[in-house]
């Protein structure tokens, strides 16, 4: 697809005669080389699951950090380049605390979403004295979840700062199988702990290792309790109870 | 190029509508976005909180001649103050008292006011000096505590707090702020009490009585306090500390409120009306007032010769 | 200068305020709130107009009530309906109240350093489908009360409505208790005696009354039906009405 290089390729903000930017294409190429993240919306919350690749005996698992909160009410999971993700969740997290002193309210799971999409194109050379932020897109893509009045929602955010939402999302390497997998086994009835069988199972079936504890981690929004991950132990008791 | 001899042209529209934007005090575009999830941020929009300042040579003094009622009190704008305030610290955690009277001038622009701040479940900031001050920032500290909670995984201690809103407050010094608070609370250090106020001061500390009630606070707390106190007690000395300022102090009374911070956060304990107070107590067993103690034995009431 | 006044050097004071008289306020019920205020606008002992609005609409569930230094007071409506304006294309719904109350400490407080002459009261219906008021000093401190009145016979109104709402330096006859609310004709009747009495003892109020009703979902009109000058002013489709009643007040 992308075998020949053109003059396109290297000015960020320029289209090609086509009408693409191919800056932005590569930047989505990123994601696919990702660890698998699962994103799963019921009724009655939201999961979200990743894939830790853990390369080496050596590496610490609990310091691979892929699911963050924003705030209480709104969590993120990440695929791609995890350090693009980091500024976009500050972001995320400066606009809902900015929000929250000026609106005594916590945001809307879509403007917080939207607050994230606004980083995406702030790429390129600067106009006249506004400073551009970057220099290339953002190389990552977000699963962000959060219950609001409209209840539990689930956003899909890329680099082009598109932003959609699902009811069941998979993003990264493994997202193929695991979205057409999603797709069969996704209903409207679905409580919370199905849906967390269902994210390690599709988990499960794209990671080239063995699933445990230690190379997953699994984290929900809930209305009542807010964003938690999920310990060791919960996550443990899950995998145990998986139908083989 | 037609940007560039717009931006330093003299005459047109362009520099017109610079002129009204220099004049309002108004960000350049860019910077207040008005559309997007941002949208109305206001000033608070590139992430430091900005102030349209008058354009005059003095500001300070502008503010303080529309603003002070102490140096003018027939100026205009009347600022809400008045206050007594306060925290200690003792083996069941800290004690944070309050009375709930504003005054603008010497009207008595409200009786209910919420002198403690709750910046967050574990945190509790007050209120003396400028009503709007206090609350603005304190919960503009409440916001920034959140972030580093989010950004470190772990709560941030009192002195952290404290020393936020101390160089928060200093960076406007001489601008006219007022406000003399406690941020109280419970760190992995224990029960901790800090004295901010706008000058700059920041005090670690035991105990702390601020606002114009204060000395008669003092008079009574000093007196009652022991770091062994009981919760009970504790909540009793706390209660009459600031009963003793509303009664003395014109500039503070009405209603009492009463907090306790423990290691798990903070509980209201309960609003006291300083009149029932002063006649009953707080459970009807007996009230403040010592003419009830020295009843048929004082002079405007001597005792009945058989 | 001709005079050669630049000689010795001279001293002006800036001052942009003005006050304009004028008295607001605003009762809370259990499911309604009523905002209301004079029309009378004036500047020292002259009246500039016999109507000049205080209090404004701001969305199907808030009205907002200004009073002090007129210029400033309608500015600062401007700009916190254009707020509102952003706020409902940034997040696809109207602001709630609290919100609102919120907002207006913030824009306040961001002229700290060039305070708006303003009283605002903010009075309208909370989610919970209760009725509130707020009440803001010049540079945003504000509190949620019942009831609150302000402006140039703030120091009338404000004792009477402690007697009459909160039944300060009453008592209740022996086996009964004051109500928490009142109902709608009784606070209707409270804001109009209010404003005649302080029609009648502060130079600065009269000419016109403008009192706003807003009414949570589901609240029937019973308690106006009948007066005269009611005009209804919107009507949300969850059942939320708001409602204008204007009236005279004396012209001397």
């Amino acid at each position: 697809m992308f075998l020949t290089r053109s003059e396109y390729d290297r000015g960020v903000n320029t289209f090609s005669p086509e009408g693409r930017l191919f800056q932005v294409e590569y930047a989505i190429e990123a994601i696919k080389l990702g660890s698998t993240t699962v994103g799963v919306c019921t009724k009655e919350g939201v999961v979200l699951g990743v894939e830790k690749r853990v390369q080496s005996p050596l590496l610490v698992s609990s310091s691979i950090e892929k699911i963050m909160e924003i705030d209480r009410h709104l969590g993120c999971a990440m695929s791609g380049l995890i350090a693009d993700a980091r500024t976009m969740v500050d972001h995320a997290r400066v606009t809902s605390q900015n929000h929250a002193f000026i609106y005594d309210e916590r945001i809307k799971v879509e403007s917080a979403t939207q607050a994230v999409c606004d980083l995406a194109l702030r790429f390129g050379e600067s106009v006249h004295d506004e400073e551009a932020m970057m220099s290339r897109p953002f190389g990552v893509a977000l699963l962000i979840a959060g219950v609001d009045e409209n209840g539990p929602q689930l956003y899909h955010t890329d680099p082009s700062g598109t932003s959609v939402r699902y009811e069941a999302k998979a993003v990264g390497s493994g997202s193929e199988a695991a979205q057409s997998e999603l797709q069969d086994k996704w209903h409207k009835q679905m409580t919370l702990k199905e849906a967390h069988i269902l994210t390690l199972r599709v988990l499960k079936q794209v990671m080239e290792e063995k699933l445990d504890q230690h190379n997953v981690q699994l984290a929900q929004v809930t209305s009542d309790k807010g964003f938690e991950i999920l310990d060791e132990v919960r996550l443990k008791a899950l995998i145990d109870e998986m139908p083989v | 190029m037609n940007s560039l001899t717009e931006r330093f042209a003299t005459t047109g529209y362009a520099a017109e509508l610079k002129r009204a934007k220099d004049v309002l005090g108004e960000e350049e575009d860019g910077l207040d976005p008005m559309w997007g999830s941002q949208a109305g941020f206001g000033n608070l929009a590139s992430g430091v909180v900005k102030f349209n300042i008058p354009t005059v040579p003095d500001p300070s003094a502008f503010l303080r001649m529309h603003t002070d009622d102490f140096a003018d009190p027939s100026c205009r704008i009347k600022i809400k103050h008045g206050t007594t305030t306060l925290a200690f610290r003792f083996q069941g955690g800290v004690i944070v008292a309050v009375d709930s009277r504003a005054t603008a001038g010497s009207y008595v622009a409200s009786g209910t006011v919420k002198k403690v701040i709750e910046i967050n479940p574990y945190l509790l900031g007050t209120m003396a000096g400028g009503a709007a001050d206090c609350q603005y920032w304190e919960t503009y500290l409440g916001m920034q505590c959140r972030l580093h909670e989010l950004r470190n995984r772990e709560r941030i201690s009192v002195a952290a707090a404290s020393k936020y809103l101390s160089n928060l407050v200093y960076s406007y010094k001489g601008m006219g702020l007022s406000m003399g608070t406690m941020i109280c609370g419970w760190d992995k250090t224990g029960p901790a009490v800090f004295y901010v106020d706008s000058d700059g001061t920041r005090l670690k500390g035991d105990l702390f009585s601020v606002g114009s009630g204060s000395t008669f606070a003092y008079g009574v707390l000093d007196q009652g306090y022991r770091w062994d106190l009981t919760d009970e007690e504790a909540q009793e000395l706390g209660r009459r500390s600031i009963y003793a300022a509303g009664h003395r102090d014109a500039f503070s009374g009405n209603t009492i409120n009463l907090f306790h911070v423990k290691e798990d956060g903070w509980k209201f304990i309960g609003n006291y009306d300083v009149s029932k107070m002063h006649y009953d107590g707080p459970d009807n067993t007996g009230g403040y007032a010592y003419e009830l103690r020295v009843e048929g034995k004082s002079s405007a009431n001597p005792p009945v010769t058989q | 200068m001709p005079d050669g006044s630049f000689a010795h050097p001279q001293e002006r004071q800036f001052n942009p305020y003005s006050e304009n008289g004028g008295t607001i306020l605003a009762i809370a019920g259990a499911d309604f709130t009523v905002v209301a205020g004079d029309t009378r606008q004036s500047e020292g002992y002259s009246i500039q107009t016999r109507y000049a609005p205080k209090v404004f609409k701001l969305t199907d569930r808030a009205v907002l009530a200004v009073n002090g230094f007129a210029a400033d007071g309608n500015m600062f409506v401007k700009k916190v309906k254009q707020r509102l304006e952003w706020y409902r294309h940034a997040h696809a719904k109207d602001m709630p109240l609290r919100a609102i109350a919120r907002l207006i400490q913030t824009m306040l407080y961001a002229q700290r350093f060039f305070p708006y002459y303003v009283y605002n009261i903010l009075g309208g219906i909370e989610e919970d489908g209760s009725g509130a008021v707020y009440s803001f000093d010049p540079v945003g401190s504000y509190e949620r009360e019942a009831c609150r009145a302000a402006g140039a016979a703030q120091a009338l109104v404000q004792p009477f409505l402690d007697n009459q709402i909160y039944f300060k330096n009453q008592q209740p006859p022996a086996g009964s208790s004051h109500p928490v609310h009142l109902p709608l004709p009784d606070v209707l009747s409270i804001v109009i005696d209010s404003f005649t009495g302080a029609t009648e003892r502060h130079i600065e109020v009269g000419d016109g009354l403008e009192i706003f009703v807003i009414l949570a979902k589901g609240r029937s009109t019973q308690g106006f039906d009948g007066r005269s000058g009611v005009q209804e002013l919107s009507t949300t489709p969850e059942g939320d009405r708001v409602f204008v009643i204007r009236r005279e007040l004396k012209k001397d």
